[in-house]
């Protein structure tokens, strides 16, 4: 049957060839396989893409996300303590102590090494380069002025105090705040992306169920037509599915719960530990900066009792109870206990200073607040600090194992879900050829 | 897939310039301009404090009340001011620590010096026996007078001008000394008197009498107003504003810290220094007054004078105390 048509009405022809064919049981058979086959290859194509997608994200949440946070804070705590670092400095009179510039150098160079890497990726994010940009303009003025304080300092005029309190307002005014915004918004981002990580692919499962679902339908209608119970060709389809989807299933459950406890023990544990460090050095520069102004005109004391509530007592708002909750294991659990310790001690050392201040006890009170006695304010805070760094330390280690964990339970599920979708391809060709066979 | 659908996008734009070739390079981030660091607190034409608005009864802000015979260090009269603060164990002094040769912090040894400082000392060596008997309460010149109302502070001492509006809410002990307004250039400004700022950028501590003069000049200047008066030397340092005006004495302290500025026009104020006391305190008022006739009379005003102030100017003679009682 030979029809002279013209081109533009071959395209109706041929569908309509298909349409008429597919009354026939050959006919039929020919399409269910090709449309099996589509849908295997679609379901292996989106199911592996899937899955690498998440073990993208995994690797991500370790190799970038979690840093950049850490980095920020990193900032955070850097700078701060050159505030603090530099009023205790101021504090001592004369010449500062030598080891007391070498901390404030090192919190310099420590800053500029966690801006460079916290600038690395603000991944088109406007406001986290806007905090960035912030953060690299106005660092090299802070130092500056320092400088300019202490070279005023060192020749004994008093010009030295006020660039120093300029230094000072910049950091509290401008520097320090975009660099907890800059936190804040790198924290976000690791819980988004970790709540990417947890979620379920809900495309993927439609389609695997939406395979398996065909593949029986297709043997039942076999049978039906042949008389014959089983294709091996389609059993075999349908079980390399079957493996497919309990596969991915269980190393998806496993993963989630890792991450889970990733966000649980670990950036969690660690965003909370950083919140009470920011406050903790906060409080400890306006204890300094306090006595630098020689009465309470500026409100740092104010500040300071706001702030203290949120790392001393024994309510929910102590930030340390709160980190303690979350501890995973009982050597941070004990650390974060000591932490709780030592901020109740440095408390009671600050009232103490207050008190002298208070009194007329000018020297005592600095020396109690900068020297190095072993009940001293600066003491407790050093002992409080340390506690925190290795709280932080012990969460980011945990963050990191879990997660990795969970990109190990991935493993070779990518290939493995690609070899099982060649397998059905297969299974299904042979199959359905089988059938097709016996209609010659 | 995110991700897959990005690089895909990706891909897709990169082919599309390669054929258009259009477009600039990668944006280098260039600043245009840079926001210079400033004092804390600072404001440009700030309101006019409320104080200035109420009536003013017409006084002798330079007279005094009359002291009677000095009472023994150590054995101050039972139920006076000074008693309370004798048993208190030491004198509370509101006082600055940023400006140079008046009140200020050496940053060699931590302790509060200067000519205010100085009284400060008499005052308490007259009550303890021991000059070192004193608790510093660092104020801004804004403060001085709620301080000395709330009773933070038994006496300031810090460059405060006697004014009548201020006798209405404190006690003022005798003159102490008396400086004039000036004002303070760059090295190389041309300007040489009041009359060429209108307009310009000049700078004044918050709550002082220099302030208030600024505004009421023929030629009225864009007030800066700052919390410290060492605040004001580093905005004419960092260029921020074109002069600093006030007290000689004050602007003497800044010359000392810097050779690059220069005072310049005549003293076109009066500004009698008095010690702030509570208005309550009459018999504070009349201990201390006996402290400085006893300071004058016995030289060490002119010793203190002659430490801290001499380099500034002429040698002044001690001031004569004068009393409206």
């Amino acid at each position: 049957m030979v029809t002279a048509a013209p081109p533009e009405a071959e395209r109706p022809s041929v569908l309509r060839k298909a349409t008429r064919s597919a009354t026939t049981t050959p006919g039929r058979l020919s399409v269910i396989a090709v449309g099996l086959l589509l849908l295997t290859v679609v379901t292996g194509l989106i199911g592996a893409l899937t899955l690498q997608g998440k073990q993208a994200t995994l690797d991500d949440l370790v190799d970038r996300r979690e840093p950049l946070a850490a980095a920020a804070q990193q900032i955070f705590r850097s700078l701060s303590d050159a505030d603090a670092t530099a009023a205790s400095a101021f504090l001592s009179g004369g010449v500062e102590p030598a080891d007391l510039r070498a901390r404030y150098e090192r919190d310099i160079a420590q800053a500029g090494m966690a801006l460079g890497k916290a600038s690395s990726d603000v991944g088109g994010d406007s406001n986290a380069s806007d905090q960035v940009a912030i953060l690299s303009q106005q660092l090299p003025v802070y130092t500056g002025l320092i400088e300019t304080a202490r070279s005023n300092n060192r020749q004994g005029f008093p010009a030295g105090a006020a660039y120093l309190r300029e230094a000072s307002g910049l950091m509290r005014s401008k520097i320090l705040p975009a660099a907890e915004r800059l936190y804040d918004i790198d924290y976000e981002r690791l819980t988004a992306e970790q709540k990417d990580a947890r979620s379920f692919p809900w495309a993927a499962a439609v389609l695997v169920l939406g395979l398996l679902g065909a593949l029986v339908a297709t043997q039942r209608y076999l049978t039906r037509k042949t008389n014959r119970l089983l294709n091996v060709g389609l059993v075999t389809a349908t079980v390399a599915v079957v493996v497919g989807l309990l596969w991915a299933t269980v190393a998806l459950l496993v993963e989630a719960a890792h991450v889970a406890d990733a966000e649980r023990n670990g950036s969690q544990q660690v965003d909370v530990l950083v919140q009470a460090r920011i406050n903790s050095l906060k409080c400890r520069a306006d204890e300094t900066l306090t006595l630098v102004a020689r009465g309470d005109g500026p409100g740092y004391e104010r500040e300071w009792q706001q702030l203290s509530a949120t790392i001393t007592g024994e309510g929910d708002a102590n930030l340390l109870r709160q980190a303690k909750a979350l501890a995973s294991d009982d050597a941070i659990a004990g650390e974060v206990q000591q932490a709780v310790d030592n901020a109740d001690a440095w408390l009671a050392a600050h009232r103490k200073v207050r008190e002298l201040d208070d009194s007329g006890q000018y020297e005592e009170a600095v020396r109690f607040a900068i020297g190095d006695a072993p009940d001293s304010a600066a003491a407790a805070f050093g002992k409080l600090d340390k506690n925190l760094i290795t709280a932080l330390n012990a969460g980011r280690q945990e963050f990191f194992t879990q997660t990795t964990r969970a990109g190990q339970a991935l493993t070779g599920l990518v290939p493995g879900v690609v070899v099982l979708a060649l397998v059905a391809a297969i299974g299904i060709t042979m199959g359905i050829r089988d059938r097709l066979r016996e209609y010659r | 897939m995110r991700r897959l659908t990005a690089a895909l996008a990706v891909a897709m734009a990169c082919l599309a310039t390669a054929c258009s070739a259009t477009g600039a390079p990668v944006d280098l981030a260039t600043v245009e301009s840079v926001e210079r660091p400033k004092p804390v607190g600072v404001e440009t034409n700030p309101p006019t404090t409320t104080g200035a608005a109420a009536q003013v009864p017409p006084c002798d802000p330079g007279a005094s009340l009359r002291p009677g015979p000095l009472p023994a260090p150590g054995a101050m009269p039972v139920g006076s001011t000074m008693r309370a603060i004798q048993e208190r164990g030491r004198l509370i002094a509101g006082v600055d620590q940023n400006t140079f040769l008046f009140g200020f912090r050496n940053p060699t040894s931590n302790a509060l010096e200067g000519f205010d400082i100085d009284r400060v000392r008499e005052v308490a060596a007259a009550i303890f026996g021991d000059p070192n008997k004193v608790q510093y309460k660092v104020i801004t010149s804004a403060e001085r007078i709620d301080a000395l109302k709330n009773g933070e502070v038994d006496i300031v001492v810090r460059t405060m001008t006697a004014t009548c509006a201020r006798w209405v809410d404190i006690n003022f002990s005798a003159i102490y000394y008396t400086a004039g307004q000036r004002l303070l250039v760059d090295r190389s400004s041309p300007i040489t008197g009041i009359d060429q700022l209108g307009g310009k950028q000049v700078c004044a501590a918050k709550g002082s009498t220099s302030l208030n003069r600024l505004r009421e000049s023929p030629a009225p200047p864009e007030v800066v107003a700052v919390d410290n008066w060492s605040d004001c030397l580093l905005m004419l340092q960092q260029g921020q504003v074109v002069a600093v005006s006030t007290d000689d004495t004050i602007l003497a302290g800044m010359v000392a810290q810097d050779p690059n500025v220069k005072m310049v026009g005549p003293k076109f104020t009066e500004e009698p220094y008095g010690i702030g006391i509570p208005k309550q305190n009459e018999d504070m008022v009349r201990f201390v007054n006996g402290v400085l006739e006893k300071s004058v009379a016995d030289g060490s005003w002119a010793g203190s004078y002659n430490h801290w102030l001499a380099r500034s100017g002429e040698q002044a003679a001690p001031p004569t105390l004068r009393y409206r009682d």
